[in-house]
């Protein structure tokens, strides 16, 4: 046996982190791409982009004016923003009150209902989708914003999301509010939201974007123009007969934006509340 | 008025009975602890007395007025909770005054109510800090400082000192005496550490499995338990206990001898023994109880396992011929332990006689 030279040790010691970074280094190119992709098509014509063209070209504000041409942007924004804000708000109230029942009050029948609740994470929504249709249908809700609020509030995933987190919550801290004359929706106003607001922050970020970015479902209920989202939009200028790839970017720009400025403003608090509330 | 009486108070959860029939009385301005094992109880009952678990059956009185299904913030209690519950959100001053602004009062007097109490426990310089940048012992004071601007009838602390270190634990220990003297409010301790119950209570209250096992002044507890678990949980290091059998029975006292030694006798007192000849009984007997050879009413030969020299005290470890490991203590003497074999003697006044169940033979 001879003995192990003294430079091929420290090769072995620093591959670790060697691979760490090459690893790292393929997922960022594997998420980044889509984004300078996007970047440069922008300033493309359709026929360039075709060709595969990579680097920037000039014709941004023709593709941003025939987008704005093509596509009323105040009206759209606002159904996406109406839509997204407030399917994350009451998703939010509903969930986080769910979890917080889920995890403080001991029933008999809670871990079954639990159990339920969890079961529907296992249907998929194609299963969903036709006697979703044909309820809304029945109320007469198809074509509005509220048929598509309504099947996405009570989120499984999202309830048991905090009651995991809830599992963090001291509850010696519900029981001094009570000492303290708390009423139990005081406390979950006045000690619980407070406490888990990271969770809170993650949970909204993740409402937020799987909401702006829905597509299929509002795809089957709006049906008219006026009620159209962005997603809904930007992927019919590119299905259209002659798509125009450059207008597609602009708008993909644009609908990308909102759901990258909700996670930057809320980066720190969405890691916190992955890593758990309390600390 | 803040007395508290506690009449057949049963617990159950689901079809586990948790305390099993409590009666108790505790006046105005008594310092009681309820001390136990772990699991035995005591947090439980101390829950209901603060309205956090529903009572099974029984009746609570607070002052007079029955409490059983009344609000926890209007029994006139306050708690201190094992991990402090300090609301993490808010700093010090906002943590003591949440329930006050919270009942509604004055802007002027919860100013007034905090500084005190925040004078009492030396909190000035943390008002405006959150809990997170406190220590362990600034957060126990923050706690009590929270009970204390509610002006209760009645203190509940549960464990309160068990997340601290020794020697914290013995300095809070001493302010707790110190607010009891001040404030002079009832207050009901749980505590599963047997010398912080003897150095606070006024009176003590031994749990296991749910029941009372024996009530009483600490000293009372010391010099008369009830029981063998009485016996063993009161007094460090615990009660050595030695198999024995019942030789005969006299007017007043009732004769043992030690089991494998039937010449080492006792001659215990026994006003009404409730034991017959040739019972099998054993002879309690604290480690500062021995005394050395020849001093007691019998002597007893022990073969010792280890000594720790503590300086101004001694505790020889030993066992008897019958097996029994036993601890003894020896103020006295710091040499003599080098042995193998020890001699010491027992005497008939300090040790306590139990029947086979472990209940006292008095
Ligand atoms: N909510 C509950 N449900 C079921 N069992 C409980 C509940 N709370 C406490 N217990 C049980 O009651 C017993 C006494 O608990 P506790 O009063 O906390 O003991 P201690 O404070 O004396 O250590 C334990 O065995 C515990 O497991
Ligand atoms: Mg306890």
């Amino acid at each position: 046996m001879t003995p192990t030279p003294a430079p091929s040790a420290r090769t072995w010691r620093f591959l670790p982190a060697a691979s760490t970074y090459i690893a790292l280094s393929i997922a960022a190119f594997v998420s980044l791409f889509p984004f300078v992709w996007m970047l440069i098509s922008a300033t493309n014509t359709s026929i360039d982009i075709i060709k595969g063209k990579t680097s920037f070209g000039d014709a941004f504000s023709t593709n941003v004016t025939n987008f704005f041409t093509l596509v009323d942007v105040p009206l759209v924004f606002w159904n996406s923003a109406k839509v997204a804000i407030l399917t994350t708000l009451l998703t939010i109230a509903v969930s986080s009150l769910a979890g917080y029942g889920f995890e403080m009050f001991r029933s008999k029948m809670r871990d079954h209902i639990y159990s339920l609740v969890l079961l529907t994470l296992m249907v998929p929504f194609a299963a969903l989708m036709i006697p979703l249709f044909m309820m809304m249908g029945r109320a007469g809700l198809i074509n509005t914003h509220v048929a598509i609020l309504l099947p996405t509030i009570a989120s499984a995933f999202i309830i048991f999301y905090f009651r995991q987190s809830t599992k963090a919550f001291p509850t010696e801290l519900r029981d001094a509010a009570k000492v303290d004359g708390l009423k139990e929706w005081q406390i979950f106003l006045y000690i619980y939201v407070p406490v888990m607001r990271s969770t809170f922050a993650a949970a909204f970020v993740i409402v937020f974007m799987t909401s702006w970015n829905n597509y299929l479902w509002p795809l089957i209920v709006l049906q008219s123009n006026e009620t159209k989202t962005i997603t809904l939009v930007v992927s019919s200028l590119a299905s259209a007969y002659y798509p125009d790839f450059g207008v597609v970017m602009i708008g993909t720009i644009l609908a990308t934006l909102p759901t990258l400025l909700v996670f930057f403003i809320m980066q720190r608090q969405f890691v916190a509340g992955m890593l758990g509330s309390v600390k | 008025m803040a007395d508290v009486r506690l009449t057949e108070i049963r617990k159950s959860f689901g079809a586990l009975d948790i305390i099993k029939g409590v009666d108790l009385s505790i006046e105005t301005g008594e310092f009681v602890v309820f001390v136990g094992p772990s699991g035995c109880g005591k947090s439980t009952l101390l829950r209901m007395i603060a309205g956090l678990e529903d009572i099974t059956s029984g009746e609570l009185t607070i002052g007079g007025s029955v409490m059983n299904d009344v609000d926890p913030s209007k029994r006139g209690i306050a708690m201190v909770f094992q991990s402090y519950a300090l609301y993490p959100h808010m700093t010090v001053r906002e943590n003591m005054g949440f329930a006050l602004r919270f009942a509604g009062m004055a802007k002027e007097e919860i100013e007034r109510r905090v500084t005190d109490a925040a004078n009492i426990l030396e909190l000035g310089p943390l008002m405006d800090r959150k809990p997170k940048a406190l220590s362990g012992g600034q957060r126990q004071r923050v706690a009590i400082g929270r009970a204390i601007v509610r002006n209760p009838d009645v203190f509940l602390f549960d464990e309160p000192l068990s997340n601290l270190d020794a020697e914290l634990r013995v300095h809070m220990r001493v302010e707790i005496a110190k607010l009891h003297k001040t404030l002079k409010s009832t207050i009901i301790y749980v505590t599963h550490d047997q010398v912080e119950a003897m150095t606070l209570a006024d009176k003590i209250v031994v749990l296991r499995a749910g029941v009372v096992e024996q009530v009483g002044a600490p000293l009372d507890l010391y010099d008369d338990p009830n029981n063998t678990f009485v016996a063993g949980f009161i007094g460090s290091p615990r009660m050595n206990f030695l198999k024995a059998q019942v030789a005969s029975i006299a007017p007043g006292f009732v004769t043992v001898s030690l089991a494998n030694q039937p010449d080492v006798q006792l001659r215990l007192p026994a006003a009404a023994p409730s034991v017959k000849v040739g019972d099998e009984v054993s002879i309690g007997v604290r480690p500062e109880h021995f005394r050395a050879a020849g001093q007691g009413d019998a002597d007893l030969v022990v073969a010792v396992d280890v000594a720790e020299h503590l300086g101004n005290t001694s505790y020889v470890y030993a066992h008897v011929s019958a097996g029994e490991r036993i601890i003894i203590e020896r103020a006295e003497s710091r040499s003599a332990i080098n042995r193998e074999k020890l001699t010491v003697g027992l005497s008939a006044a300090s040790s306590f006689l139990f029947d086979s169940a472990g209940t006292r033979v008095r």
